[in-house]
């Protein structure tokens, strides 16, 4: 609408101009530009963005600045946040695997410890056992050879008694020796 | 399906009497004193014009809005703050996928000023009063005129014009920094692509006359930054205004309500084209390519 307005001015000027020669002069006649007014605005321009670069952008664009500085600092120190954690994290996992292996390795040692342990335990009571069982023995041998010599003497007195009975003689002690002997050597035989 | 046609019928009567309210000024007899905006801005003081005054109050409005924003500033924004950051911020992201980083950080100073400048005195010349308050005029020759006491700051062509030729030097004092006065003629001059032996030859006048033409599309960018900026919003008062006189004063608000909705979106879309257009003109100069660069 208004390009229609615009440019319904472009023929009423170029008529204008071709029929005066000083195109700049009826320019300014026609739309009012004029020298002072001009640079006044001109002057008025500059001090608009002076004003406005001061006021307006400055403490914005400077909150802005601060804002995306911080942001980025942010930005930077969540990177950093999660390298460390992931520093930390390797760390701890390598600190987990390594206790872990420090574990396996103790219980490993303890149970070969204990395996040893028991091992000698046992051979330790075997040997007490056996040392018992050697005493038992000997002992027990001890007691029979005891009870067979008493024995022995028993039966050769009983021999010896039964055959000065059976015989009415008075043994000597060679008789009765070779009577005990033979008794015993037929017990045994 | 009932709902359907409630629908259909409700957008019909809005649509008509939509209709309507756009036919009344033609169906209307002129009643009504019509008080034409002038083309030029009028003197109060010295340089200072009806235009000054709505150029100051702007700013004014402009700067009592961001100390009102900025006043307690606070890393976590609310309210004002929380506004006036989105409204910069997004334009400086805007503008940053236009220009590049680089530029964008050097320059944004005068596109954000210059963008919501021309935006907010768009729409204060949409402000009733602005340009229809005044008083009637008698010149030597009698002729009777009318002097509005405000004026819209981008219905006068010195602000257009100053906002252009302002941008015109900065745009050279950026484009000779940027490139050096060597990589900025040759931009203009030289010949685009890689030409060799006979194709070179034949290539440096052609782009020696398209340089010369570019030179005359430099020269032409103000005025025509100028005169579109001033042609869209004058048109737009004159407009507006032209349609209220058509009908009785009583009713003067209806004709011209649809075109205030307009005249929101002109203003912004006009600040907007002056902004894009003025960061075009300067990556146009700035930007050597990629491939140049690598």
């Amino acid at each position: 609408m208004h390009s229609i307005f615009f440019f319904a001015m472009i023929p009423i000027l170029a008529s204008a101009v071709a029929e005066n020669p000083g195109t700049f002069e009826i320019i300014q006649q026609t739309f009012g530009l004029k020298g002072p007014f001009f640079i006044a605005q001109v002057i008025n321009f500059f001090l608009v963005i002076f004003i406005l670069k001061k006021f307006a952008f400055g403490p914005i664009q400077t909150m802005l600045e601060q804002r995306r500085a911080r942001i980025a600092d942010g930005e930077e120190k969540l990177k950093q946040i999660e390298q460390q954690l992931a520093a930390s994290e390797q760390t701890t996992a390598a600190a987990i695997a390594k206790a872990n292996e420090e574990a396996i390795r103790l219980v490993n040692e303890a149970k070969q410890g204990a395996t040893a342990f028991t091992e000698q335990k046992a051979q330790e009571a075997i040997a007490q056992a056996q040392q018992i069982l050697t005493k038992a023995e000997a002992a027990a041998k001890a007691d029979r050879d005891r009870l067979s010599v008493e024995l022995k003497r028993e039966f050769g007195r009983l021999v010896a008694a039964t055959t000065a009975q059976v015989t009415g003689k008075v043994l000597t002690a060679d008789d009765q020796k070779r009577i005990n002997e033979d008794a015993l050597a037929q017990i045994e035989g | 399906m009932r709902a359907v046609s409630g629908m259909t019928r409700r957008s019909f009567i809005i649509t008509l009497l939509g209709w309507l309210a756009c036919l009344v000024p033609a169906l209307a007899s002129g009643e009504g004193e019509h008080h034409a905006l002038p083309l030029n801005a009028q003197q109060i003081l010295g340089p200072f014009t009806n235009s000054t005054i709505m150029v100051w109050l702007a700013v004014g409005l402009i700067v009592l809005f961001c100390r009102a924003a900025t006043r307690k500033m606070a890393l976590v924004p609310a309210g004002f703050q929380n506004f006036a950051e989105w409204a910069v911020e997004s334009l400086y992201d805007f503008l940053g996928g236009l220009l590049g980083e680089h530029l964008v950080k050097r320059v944004f100073w005068f596109y954000g000023s210059i963008f919501f400048f021309i935006l907010v005195n768009n729409y204060m010349g949409l402000i009733p009063g602005v340009g229809t308050v005044g008083w009637n005029t008698v010149d030597s020759a009698g002729k009777q005129g009318f002097l509005p006491l405000l004026r819209g700051a981008n219905a006068d062509i010195n602000m257009t014009a100053a906002m252009a030729l302002s941008f015109a030097l900065l745009w050279f004092y950026w484009a000779l920094t940027e490139n050096g006065l060597k990589n900025f003629l040759m931009h203009i001059f030289a010949p685009k692509g890689s030409f060799h032996g006979l194709m070179l030859a034949l290539m440096v006048p052609i782009f020696l006359f398209v340089g010369v033409l570019e030179l005359i599309s430099i020269a032409i960018r103000p005025v025509a930054l100028t005169f579109r900026l001033f042609g869209n919003i004058y048109g737009g008062e004159q407009t507006t205004e032209a349609l209220m006189a058509l009908v009785p004063a009583k009713l003067a608000f209806l004709p011209a309500l649809p075109f205030f909705f307009m005249e929101l979106l002109v203003g912004f879309v006009q600040a907007l084209v002056f902004t894009l257009l003025c960061a075009i003109f300067l990556k146009l100069i700035c930007d050597h390519g990629d491939a140049e660069h690598a």
